[in-house]
This record gives structure tokens, sequence and C-alpha cells, in this order.
């Protein structure tokens, strides 16, 4: 049975006070403004979209934080404003910014506090904390106090100590920020593993592309409080940047080549990065001409980056007028 | 550079000290209402012990001028710098390393910084519990006399108590933390230099030898002579002022340049 | 409902541990910390001590009165911010600043849950402090021995329920915490007084907006009498006290459920 994330209508206002002066004015703003959708259990979504642009209002209200102006919910088949402690049990959460381990004490110390804080059976809770301390590479520095530990380090601790009352739905906000390249794949890595094995439903806020490229399945955008784009994640890169990147690495100095839709985005004595408008001009036409025009060691056809193809959606629903 | 020219430049200091501290509105408004319950509770404990005595005389005040004692020597004590702590932090940071090789500029730049903070905060402090008491018991009787007495023992009380603090934030080099030293000066300061009570007040077997230790400098005495000022108060203040200020001025030089010769040893 | 009152002293103790070892990882500081508090809780008795040689009774009270009141306030103060140290200077910061959103994601009631994440732990020192003044000062006899451990609890109740009150003014107020700072320390120094210095409208605005009829009067009106009456009517007061706070802290957890607070992020 499905009993994953529903979404009906949401809609949240907020009445903003503002004082100027002695006199009161109050603002009404619209932070959501009729969100629907149907997130399965198991799947991972990115849920992105510009500051402002409703996320955490939304994300607040799916986690039992916020009560909306009107809409209904329906997480693990509880109303998340109504059921907040049941459900409180089934839903974990990891912010980049703000840290649930106790700062001056090992991550070890933070666990048993949660152990009693979700009411966990002693001997279930040793079960899954190894598990976890053994999936996350956590062994070597468990009785490291926190603040002597690297940011990757505690980010993996973090989101381990977000597992330890077995979620059936994750959110995570930001996760990457601040990591360096290796922590940050191995913290998406981990966070893939546990939605792939596990099942866990995973929401993720991110404005890092290569966290929704490897983590999320499907991508939601928001902007101005609705949703501009729900779809999977290929699908949205290939969709929205109707585009392909083309890498060519020559033997010999290659003859010019201009053919329409394509652009010279890098251009050094044997090497070409052309960026490729698929509506112009199929890739194959493209790929037959670069052979053409001199003897290729190495070609290579890449879809854009996501930031690219983010960037574009953003600045596209900034066009579109909300209904 | 010359004495004009240093001179001038403590008095630049000093007035920038003075101007920021207006600046800190809210924490002027939090003492002001701190002062007026201080006051209030003293107000009635002391009409309490009035109403019981034989005379209106109590440790030779009456209760308007015990009131007025307690306005003076709560506008001293709120009104202190925090000295102790910039003088550790100094230390903690290196930057009194540098400063070290010029010690009198140092303690001279820290002194001038103190006085003008602690002025402008004795002058509001004085402002704002002169009006309180003024509405709870009324005026005492001042002589224009009285008020150049108080005014001769005010500077060395500011004095002494910026040469103790300075002490306290010198320790800074041998211990892990001065705060808790910097506590018991401070309640040290209240409890023996008679912030509450005039040392006419105190058990008669330890007035002596309160009246001689530095504490009773920085508080009672400038709170006596404001309120029943004497000429044989005076020259007795002046006196033990005098030692006072020249006994912590030789610890402050003595633990200076102990301190300095350990920054030398360890290479700061 | 048993089970869930053992699962919730489960919970308080294991805060009370990992608070205990935050604070135990900075040691010296920890015990400079209580140093301190003893020494400036000292200052006070020093105080008394001299008036009282002066003045050998104000209005019915003596030296040991004084020293009682002080020793049940400051024990109160010192168990209520031990346990429950976000019920200090903590909560109207964390109100004003989103900080609530982390409690509200677990299965736990928020305030009581909120309230046991810290301890103050300077508070030890006055706790410690205000157990050593009445034993070894005024020197009980069993019955008021075991009467001040109780009234040291209740106390310890409108502690709480006080810092619930000042705190919760972030939720109408903004960025409350000068305000609930002040309002808290005002009833502090009003409590360490003797309590007959005040009469007619003073005495009930001690009863009212500044409870320091609650944290004080009563409790030692219970110790000298030593009649259960008396205790009756200091635990009702201090219960009075919490249901305020918790009402006020309810009430203007829906304004802050329902986002209509200032500052909300993204």
């Amino acid at each position: 049975m499905n009993r994953g994330v529903e979404i009906r209508e949401l809609r949240k206002n907020f009445a903003l006070t503002r004082w100027t002066g002695f006199s009161r004015s109050v603002f009404k703003v619209v932070a959501v403004n009729g969100i629907s959708m149907d997130v399965p259990e198991g799947q991972a979504v990115a849920f992105i979209g510009p500051n402002g642009a409703g996320k955490s209002t939304t994300i607040k209200m799916l986690t039992g934080i916020l009560h909306p102006t009107s809409g209904n919910v329906s997480v693990l088949g509880f109303t998340p404003w109504r059921d907040r402690r049941k459900l409180a049990h089934s839903i974990g959460a990891v912010f980049g910014q703000r840290s649930q381990l106790w700062y001056h004490l090992p991550p070890g110390d933070t666990f048993e506090l949660l152990s009693r804080i979700y009411s966990l059976e002693r001997s279930e809770f040793i079960r899954t904390r190894d598990v976890l301390i053994e999936r996350f590479n956590l062994g070597s520095f468990m009785a490291t106090p926190v603040r002597k530990l690297s940011l990757g380090q505690r980010m993996r601790a973090e989101v381990a100590a977000s597992l330890l009352h077995r979620p059936r739905v994750l959110f995570l906000d930001e996760p990457t920020i601040g990591l360096d390249v290796i922590a940050r794949q191995e913290l998406r890595s981990l966070i893939c593993e546990w939605n792939r094995n596990d099942g866990t439903t995973i929401f993720l806020t991110s404005h890092d592309a290569g966290d929704i490229e490897h983590v999320a399945q499907r991508v939601v955008v928001i902007n101005h409080g609705q949703v501009v784009v729900d779809d999977n994640v290929v699908a949205v890169r290939r969709k929205y940047l109707g585009a392909k990147i083309l890498r060519v690495q020559f033997h010999e100095l290659p003859r010019t080549m201009l053919l329409a839709g394509v652009t010279m985005l890098r251009e050094s004595a044997f090497e070409w990065t052309l960026k490729v408008d698929t509506a112009v001009t199929p890739v194959r036409v493209v790929t037959a001409a670069v052979l053409d025009a001199g003897s290729v060691a190495d070609i290579a056809v890449e879809d854009p980056p996501l930031e690219e193809v983010i960037a574009r959606i953003y600045s596209e629903s900034r066009k579109e007028v909300p209904t | 550079m010359t004495t004009m020219e240093s001179a001038a430049r403590y008095f630049w200091i000093a007035r920038t000290a003075a101007r920021s501290n207006l600046a800190y509105a809210g924490e002027v408004i939090y003492r002001c209402s701190f002062l007026a319950i201080i006051l209030y509770i003293f107000m009635r404990l002391w009409t309490v012990v009035y109403a019981g005595a034989e005379e209106d005389r109590v440790g030779g005040l009456t209760l308007p001028q015990m009131l007025w004692y307690l306005v003076i020597t709560e506008a001293i004590y709120l009104s202190a710098p925090r000295v102790a702590s910039e003088v550790d932090e100094d230390v903690r940071t290196g930057r009194l390393a540098v400063h070290l090789i010029r010690p009198l500029s140092y303690a001279g730049g820290h002194l001038s910084r103190a006085m003008g903070d602690r002025v402008v905060r004795f002058a509001i402090n004085l402002a704002v519990g002169a009006v309180i008491a003024l509405v709870l018991v009324g005026p005492i009787p001042l002589r224009w006399s009285g008020i150049v007495m108080f005014l001769a023992v005010l500077p060395a009380a500011f004095l002494l108590d910026f040469l103790g603090m300075f002490l306290i934030g010198l320790c800074a080099f041998w211990l892990e933390s001065t705060s808790g030293l910097a506590i018991i000066y401070t309640r040290t300061v209240m409890m023996f230099g008679g912030m509450f009570l005039p040392l006419s007040i105190y058990p008669a077997a330890l007035q002596p030898i309160l009246r001689v230790l530095p504490f009773a400098s920085m508080l009672s005495a400038p709170g006596t002579m404001f309120v029943n000022p004497s000429l044989t108060l005076l020259k007795e203040s002046i006196v033990i002022q005098g030692v006072a200020v020249a006994i912590f001025a030789g610890m402050v030089g003595i633990v200076q340049s102990i301190a300095l010769r350990r920054l030398f040893a360890n290479g700061g | 409902m048993l089970k869930s009152l053992v699962d919730y002293l489960q919970l308080g103790a294991a805060y009370l541990r990992i608070n205990i070892n935050a604070q135990l990882e900075y040691r010296a500081a920890f015990y400079s910390q209580i140093a301190a508090m003893f020494i400036n809780d000292g200052a006070w008795v020093v105080f008394w001590l001299f008036f009282f040689t002066r003045f050998p009774v104000l209005h019915g009270w003596s030296l040991k009165d004084v020293m009682s009141l002080w020793a049940v306030t400051t024990a109160g103060y010192g168990i209520a911010y031990g346990l429950m140290g976000n019920a200090h200077r903590r909560l109207a910061p964390a109100i004003a600043q989103g900080e609530l959103d982390l409690w509200l994601l677990h299965p736990r009631a928020v305030l009581p849950h909120l309230l046991l994440g810290s301890s103050i732990p300077s508070a030890w020192g006055d706790a410690a402090f205000g157990y050593v003044v009445y034993f070894g000062f005024v020197t009980p006899d069993a019955r008021h021995a075991l009467m001040f451990v109780v009234l040291s609890f209740v106390v310890a109740v409108v502690f709480v329920g006080l810092g619930i009150t000042t705190g919760s003014l972030s939720f109408y107020l903004g960025n409350a915490s000068t305000l609930s700072d002040q309002w808290r320390d005002i009833s502090i120094t009003f409590a360490t007084y003797p309590p007959t210095l005040f009469e007619g409208k003073v005495k009930l605005l001690l009863f009212t907006a500044i409870p320091a009829g609650f944290i004080s009067y009563l409790p030692v009106e219970s110790l000298r009498s030593m009649s259960i009456t008396d205790l009756l009517v200091a635990i009702a007061g201090a219960l009075g006290v919490l249901a305020f706070g918790i009402v006020m802290f309810y009430y203007g957890l829906r304004r802050y459920e329902s986002g209509n607070l200032i500052s909300m992020n993204g």
C-alpha cells in the first residue's frame, strides 16, 4: 500500500506585521500557493527552488511544525500538524546549518540520548546503531567530541543520528553544504544506499546539482509557492536544456566547422568543447561533421550540468505569471 | 611625543570611551530600573530599622542620609568598567606582549579609557539615583565645602579600583581564567568596602581594620564624604588613599616586570 | 499512564546525565563557576551577618529567618535551572531564532522536552549553597530539614514557571531576551529580602506581576510555622505560577505554528 506523502492543494499565507514608527501595517504573504503531489514510499525527491520560493514552508508543513492555511497532507497516513508526535516516530530530519549532535561530547552520547527521546527498545537500538556505525564508517571517531571532528565526519554522524529510529521518511536540508568533494560524494552515496536498500523516502533540499543528480530520482522545482517542474532527474535535464555538450580531442589540427545550432564553448589547439542545440541540429549530424573535420582521438557526448538547467528553470519560471 | 601631546592623546581616548558609552541606551535603562528597585528596597529596610531606633540617627546618619549614601556607593560600584577582562584578553591574545615594551603607555591607555567610561557611567547613575532618592526620602543638606571634599576623594577611589582590576587582569599570565578572581574582588569590595552599610554600622571590632583597607577607600569614604563630610575624614582618607595607591601601583609595577620577564623567557 | 511517567523520568535522567557530561568536559570552568556562585551568594550572607549584628530583629525576623530565606531561594533556583536550564535565559532567544523547530521534530511534548535540553552549570553552585547554608548555618531538626527539602523543590517549580513565562514573551514581542532577563532578575531580587519590609499595594504586586511572594515568602512562612496548611498554600501558589507559564507558552506556540511570528527563513 502506498502510504508515502500525499499533498492536495496545500496553501499557506502569512500575516506579517510591520511597524513603521507607531503605525502598524499587516501584509499578507502567500508563501505556498496550491501545491499538489504524491510521493510514493521509497522515492528520493529533490525539492529545489530559489530562496523564498516556499520550499522550507512546505517542508515545515509536511513535518508538522507549521499549520497550513488550507489543503490536505497525508504523510504515512498521518496529518502532520494534528498527529505531530505520532508522525515524529517515523520521520527524521537533518539540517545542514543546525546540528542535533551535542558539540562538546562524542557522537555516541547523543546517540544514547536519542534512543531515550524516541523510546527505542534497548537491543533494537544497539543493533541499528552498530549497523549505522559500520555503514557510515563512524567507528574511528565515536569517542571523539564532535567539536574535534571534520565537517565531513560530523555530517556522516549527523545523518546516522537521524536514522537511529529507522524513520520511513527522511528530510535533508542542505546536507552537503560546506563539504569538500570527497566528503560530499561519501555522504551522497550513503544517503543513496539507505534509500535504495532500506526503502527510506528521501526529501532533499539542496542548491548543489551534484546532490540532486546522485541522490534523487525525481526533481520538484518550486517557485512562487507553486510547483513549476515535477519530473524525473534525467527528463528534467534533457527537457529543460535541449542541448548536449560535445567534447572532442583531435590528433591533428582540425578544419573549421560551421553548423547551425552549434556553439563553440571552448577551443584550444586540439580540443573542442561544443554546445549543440538539439532542436536545431540533432547530435548525430554534429558528430558526423566533427568526424569529418579531422582525425578524432576521442569524443564524448554529455548532458549539460544541472546547475545550468536549474538556473534556466528559475529564470523561465520567473517569466511565467502565477495563476 | 611631548607631555602635552601624550596628555592630549589620553584625553582623546577618554572622550571616545565616554561617547561610546552613551550609545548603550538599553543598558542604561536596565541599570536605572535596577537602581530604582535596590533603592526602594533599602528605603523600606532602613524605614523599619529607624522606626525601631531610639533617635533619628543610626551610625551617625539620618535615614535620608543613609539612602543618599547608598546612591553614591551604588553609583560608584555600578560604574566599574571591565578592565580586568580586557587586560585578561590582551594577555591571552598576545596583544599585551607588544604593549609591555612600554608599560607606562599600556597602563596609561587602559586608565584613560577606563576613566572616560567610568565618569560617564557614574554621572548617569548618580543622576538617576538622585532623582529616585529625592522621590523616596527627599533631599539632604549639602554644603559646597562638602561637595568639594567629596570630589577630592573620588578620583583616588576610581584609581584604586582601576589598579585592583588591572592587577587581576594581569594574573591571566598565571591563571587559566581570571573571572573567578574578578568575582572575589568585586564581592570583597562590596562587602568590606561598605557598599550597603557605612562603616559606622559594621561590628565595632572590625571597623578599625576595615577603615585602613583599600576597599573602604573606594566606596565608604566617598559615600560618607557626600552625606556627612568632615575634615577629619578628609585627612584620614587622603592618607589612606595615598598609601593604598602607592602600594597598588607598586604591585602593578612588580607584576608587570615579572610578566615581562616571563614573556621573554617563553618567547611570548 | 504510569508507563509514560517512567518514560519521562528516564528521559529526564538521560538529559541530566548528558548535561553533566557536557559540563564536565570543561571541568575547571565548571567547578570555578560553582565556586563563583558560592562567593556571590556568600557575599549576601556576610551582609546580613553584619546587619543583624547591629540590628538583631527586623519586624520579627532574625538572622536565622533571613538565612532560611536565602537558603530555600538559592536551593530552589539551583534545582530549577540545574535540571531545566532552558527555562533560564536561553528560552527567549531560542524562540525568537526559530530553534523550536528542532524540538517540534521529536516525538515528545515540546515544553518539558525543550526545558530539559540544557543545564546552567552555576546553578549547581546555588543549589549546593542553599543546602550548605541551611544545614550548616541554621542547623535544623529532622522535621525542619524534611520541610526544607520539600520546599526547595516547591521553589524550583516556581522558578521553572517564572522562566517559562518570561521566556514565552518572545512569542508575543519578538526577541524579548532582555525584558525576560530583567523580569526574572527583579523577581529574584525582591525574593531575597524579608517580606515584612513590604506592605499594601507593593505586597499585592509581589504576588502577581513580580512573583517573589511565591518564590520565597510563602515557602519561608511554611518553614517558620511548620504548618501543613501553609505548605499546601505554598504548593498551590507554585503550581499556579507553573500553570500560568504553561498556558502562556502553549498559547504562544499556537501562534508560532501558524507562522505568525516575524522571522521565517526561506
